[in-house]
């Protein structure tokens, strides 16, 4: 349903996740979200619902696990871990979202110059 | 394969639904407490924090619909969710939803039924590869209906550059022959050239094929035996091939097996395939006595027109081995196999198809209108639910899911249906029909059967799904109704098109058959029952010894208990298969022959005296035949009156002299003795041939290796079957015999008009009763749509005489128009049919006019008592209602 239009979005959003599990380990639903809205602001979440969405993705793809647990301050949640698989993916992610940002880099570098020619 | 995992989850998760709910609401308290707990801390109100965290999460509802969106599979949640809403609808209303699969059912399923019969006639490809590239060929001549081939002008053919890329021969008629050893049994044998199975693409499953060196005169004798023959004899025996049999009292030896489903050309039943020895020595020796059935397989690409005309300098050339004179009446004629195998059942079949898809047409039509009048008392609840929201492609969407579900409820009892109704078929189907014993619902049949249902479920479904709700409708008022009424008579007036044109295809056939039936054939058939004799070659292999056969039958037999009278021929009437000869080669003296033409064919049979008492045929003129007619001296003869008349025009042939050449051979002069009535000898729907008769008798140039022995007798025919069997028994054993009565013989002859007319009056009388429903339908919800308006007319003083007419009248547009549409169809379609009738115009006015007037009165009849009924509305109810 409309899966298409948030694809580059989906993608984007299930990599951060990914990277941010990687970095921190194990992690709840609140915790991602505080920690990608640390990072990027509001650019890429519009709201923290929309993380569940991604991080039921991941778990049906077996990248990440999820498992109730206990917080610092003796709260339920479900706390979510990276699997092995996840690394992995993510390594290949990470590769190809280098590949493609310095390819768009010298594309954009290349239109500035070439502008007027 | 990691699509197919995602997939896989998703879908268990539909079924896991209320767990996922709970843990998903769980997460996200969960989540709010712990943003909350952080705002807090911040230094937030409460009231803010909780405020804030809210605003952040973006909505607990939407959330859980992106979290729903991705854990599940939305479509087939969906689907599901309509196929239980349909379900629910449909069982809220079991009157209609039965009547709907029921009217389904018996459309579909008898569509599946005729298909299944149909489809190996006029679709299925022929069991050979690239089937589409074997043909039958040869020339076709007066005396033969299926094309030939002379042996020597075959060996021309062969030798020079032609369009074929491999090409074949069989004998006709194939050959009996005997298994004359342990358990002896007659069994089919085809006698074929060495190339047969290479030409048709078929390969032995155990052994080899036959050879060119089985082919040359004096090789050692080999046979191809039949999968039915390799299990049932030899048990399936894995080393078989090598193995020696005793045919006809002679040793061969087993080459190999051919396939299970193997099938000969000409659809002849075979135990075994022997080769036929006429290499192209033998082939030159100039003999065109040997007919052969040609067959070939196409160079590729090659057109069967291409093929012909490629053909054309070698036919020409041909045609001198036949005398000028004749050479007119000879043509060429290349045809697919299919063709050849199919010819005259094609156009039966094509109609049985059409007629069964004008029913399921109507069936269809019945329940679009049965859709449409339920839609409309839906209109409100469709309209409430577009007003919560609901897409017009959910609401489409919903409306055919219940169509298909009606479909295919409706398939599944139909193919039940289809299975009893093929046995109905196969029961009461006459011999001769091609293929009808392979006809079984397989699977390629019951993915038709599929098909039909699906497609019949859109046809009928799209209309009312389509029907989308109008938005006054949440205001109760039934204005815009009217809107889609032409719609529903127009459905009313294809049933009635429909209608006309499956009755008045019903009433030719009928009339057909009833035409045939009370065809005067000639003779007397009641109290005759007939016995077919045919004597082996093997074991009779010369005419002395078959005659002493016949001779010492005679004797036995005239002696019939219980009095009656017994009687031999060769061939019988009213079927054809009679000695021939051309009209052109019977000489008379003083009569010049013709110089153009063969004249037609002439037909003769040998008969003992006691022949035309036993079949009631009378001698018009002159005498029959006597005893000592059957003495070597005396060559009576007897003529049909069509001969007489042809032979001695205005004058009396008695007396007179003829003589007639047959096999090559001119015969003695005969004496007219008499003349019988003339006598149906070639099927029922032919004139016939013109025939004489001549005694039987010990005479060498008489060649009887089949005859019929009849008695008229008062005896049943059971102790006629067990008296003959135990008198035949004590001259030989081992013929085999065939009883008919000659009334079954001649009814014969009718079956497959019958068969034809009995299934398509059955369609007509289905259609006939859609229709009717149909119209009773659209009526009734005519008249329950305009009860007010019905009401206000009658409180302000119309007759109920009046009103019913008004409604009556409400149809008379769409059942004109239906009926012109309907008259065209008939007309036009009763010119595809016309090879099947017999005796009546394809455009007999009478039928047609008759066909029309039983539709219009039942559909008088259908519109009658809803029309009744709308005129004993209650005024004071139906306007107090609002």
């Amino acid at each position: 349903m409309g899966e298409s239009k948030l694809d580059l979005l989906q993608g984007t959003l299930d990599l951060i996740v990914l990277q941010t599990l990687a970095a921190l380990g194990t992690l709840h639903g609140y915790g991602i979200a505080r920690r990608i809205e640390q990072v990027s602001g509001d650019a890429v979440l519009l709201n923290q619902g929309t993380i569940y969405a991604s991080l039921v993705r991941l778990q049906q793809r077996s990248w990440i696990t999820a498992e109730w647990g206990t917080s610092d301050n003796n709260r339920k949640a479900k706390f979510y871990s990276i699997t092995k698989r996840g690394r992995k993916q993510l390594a290949e992610d990470a590769a190809y979202w280098q590949r493609l940002s310095g390819v768009m880099g010298r594309v954009l570098a290349m239109g500035e110059e070439g502008g007027d020619k | 394969m990691k699509r197919l995992r995602v997939w896989l989850i998703r879908l268990g998760a539909m079924f896991r639904k209320k767990r996922h709910e709970a843990e998903l609401s769980a997460e996200l308290e969960s989540h709010l407490q712990l943003h909350i707990e952080d705002n807090l801390r911040a230094g937030m109100t409460p009231y803010e924090a909780r405020r804030e965290a809210l605003m952040k999460l973006g909505g607990v509802e939407q959330a859980k619909e992106a979290h729903r969106d991705r854990r599940g599979l939305p479509l087939l949640e969906t689907v599901w969710q309509d196929v239980r809403y349909a379900t629910r609808t449909l069982a809220m209303r079991p009157g209609f939803a039965i009547v709907a699969v029921l009217t389904l059912a018996v459309g579909i399923g008898a569509t599946t039924a005729v298909f299944s019969v149909v489809d190996r006639v006029l679709f299925r490809s022929l069991p050979y590869p690239q089937d589409d590239r074997l043909v039958s060929y040869g020339v076709r001549a007066p005396f033969e209906g299926i094309e030939f081939m002379l042996a020597p002008e075959y060996a021309v053919l062969r030798r020079q550059p032609n369009p074929f890329e491999s090409m074949t021969s069989l004998a006709p008629g194939g050959a009996d022959c005997d298994i004359t050893e342990q358990n002896p049994v007659r069994m089919s044998c085809a006698v074929v050239e060495s190339t047969f199975l290479a030409t048709f693409g078929i390969h032995p499953i155990m052994g080899r094929d036959f050879t060119a060196e089985d082919d040359r005169p004096g090789a050692p004798q080999v046979a191809l035996i039949s999968f039915g023959l390799w299990r049932s004899r030899f048990g399936g025996d894995l080393k078989v091939v090598g193995r020696e049999l005793s045919v006809n009292a002679k040793p061969l030896e087993i080459v190999g097996v051919l396939p299970a489903g193997f099938e000969m050309p000409n659809l002849a039943k075979v135990d075994m395939l022997l080769p036929q020895v006429l290499d192209e020595a033998a082939l030159d020796r100039n003999n065109p006595r040997v007919l052969l059935r040609a067959f070939a397989r196409l160079k590729p690409s090659l057109t069967i027109e291409q093929a012909t005309a490629q053909l054309q300098p070698w036919f020409r050339d041909s045609l001198r081995f036949v005398p000028p004179q004749f050479r007119a009446e000879v043509s060429l004629r290349v045809r697919s196999l299919r063709n050849r195998q199919t010819a005259d059942s094609r156009v039966s079949a094509w109609a049985l198809l059409g007629a069964v898809v004008t029913v399921l047409l109507l069936a269809c039509v019945n329940v679009t209108n049965l859709l449409l009048v339920r839609a409309a008392g839906r209109q409100r609840e469709l309209a409430v639910r577009a007003a919560l929201g609901a897409s017009r492609a959910r609401l489409v969407r919903q409306a055919l899911t219940e169509s298909l579900l009606l479909a295919i409820v409706g398939g599944l009892l139909g193919c039940g249906f289809a299975y009893m109704l093929l046995k109905v078929f196969l029961a009461i189907a006459p011999d001769g029909i091609v293929r009808l014993d392979q006809a079984s619902l397989d699977l390629r049949v019951l993915l038709f059967c599929v098909a039909v249902s699906f497609l019949a479920g859109v046809i009928f479904g799209i209309a009312p799904a389509l029907n989308g709700p109008a938005a006054e409708w949440l205001a109760g008022r039934a204005s815009s109704a009217a809107g889609r009424g032409w719609f529903r008579q127009g459905l009313v007036g294809a049933q009635i098109a429909f209608s006309i044109i499956l009755l008045a295809g019903a009433g030719l056939l009928l009339r057909s058959l009833w035409n045939l039936q009370n065809i005067p054939i000639g003779l007397d058939a009641q109290y005759v029952v007939a016995v077919q004799i045919s004597l082996a070659d093997h074991r009779y292999p010369d005419n002395a010894r078959r005659l002493a056969f016949f001779q010492e039958l005679e004797t036995k037999m005239g002696r019939l208990p219980g009095g009656g009278l017994l009687a031999l021929s060769d061939t019988l009437p009213p079927s054809g298969g009679m000695q021939a000869t051309f009209f052109a080669s019977i000489e008379v003296p003083g009569r010049p022959r013709p110089s153009q033409g063969t004249g037609g064919m002439v037909g003769w049979r040998m008969v003992t005296p006691s022949y035309f008492e036993v079949l009631g045929i009378p001698i018009v003129r002159g005498r029959g035949f006597t005893e000592s007619d059957r003495s070597l001296a005396e060559r009576p003869v007897i003529l049909s009156e069509a001969l007489a008349a042809r032979l001695f025009p205005g004058e009396d042939p008695c007396g007179e002299m003829m003589r007639f050449t047959a096999f090559d051979r001119q015969g003695p002069w005969r004496t007219v003795v008499g003349v019988a009535r003339n006598v149906k000898n070639d099927g029922l729907t032919t004139e016939g041939d013109p025939e004489f008769y001549i005694p039987w008798k010990d005479d060498a140039e008489s060649y009887v290796g089949r005859g019929f022995a009849l008695f008229r007798t008062s005896l049943s025919e059971s102790s006629i079957v067990s008296w003959t069997r135990s008198q035949v028994t004590e001259i030989d054993p081992t013929v085999p015999l065939e009883f008919a009565t000659m009334n079954t013989r001649v009814e014969k002859l009718a079956a497959r008009p019958r068969f034809n007319a009995v299934l398509l009056s059955t369609f007509a009388g289905i259609g006939v009763v859609l229709a009717a429903l149909g119209i009773y339908g659209v009526v009734s919800f005519y008249a329950s749509q305009r009860s007010k308006e019905i009401g206000v007319r009658m409180a302000l003083g119309a007759t109920a005489a009046g009103i019913s007419r008004m409604v009556l009248l409400s149809i008379w547009k769409w059942t004109l128009a239906g009926t012109i549409v309907g008259l065209a169809g008939a007309w036009f379609g009763a010119k595809l049919v016309e090879s099947l009738l017999f005796g009546v115009r394809p455009h007999d006015p009478l039928l047609l006019g008759m066909a029309v007037v039983v539709l219009l009165v039942v559909a008088l009849l259908a519109a009658w008592a809803p029309a009744l009924r709308a005129a004993k509305v209650d005024p004071m109810v139906v306007l107090r209602y609002e």
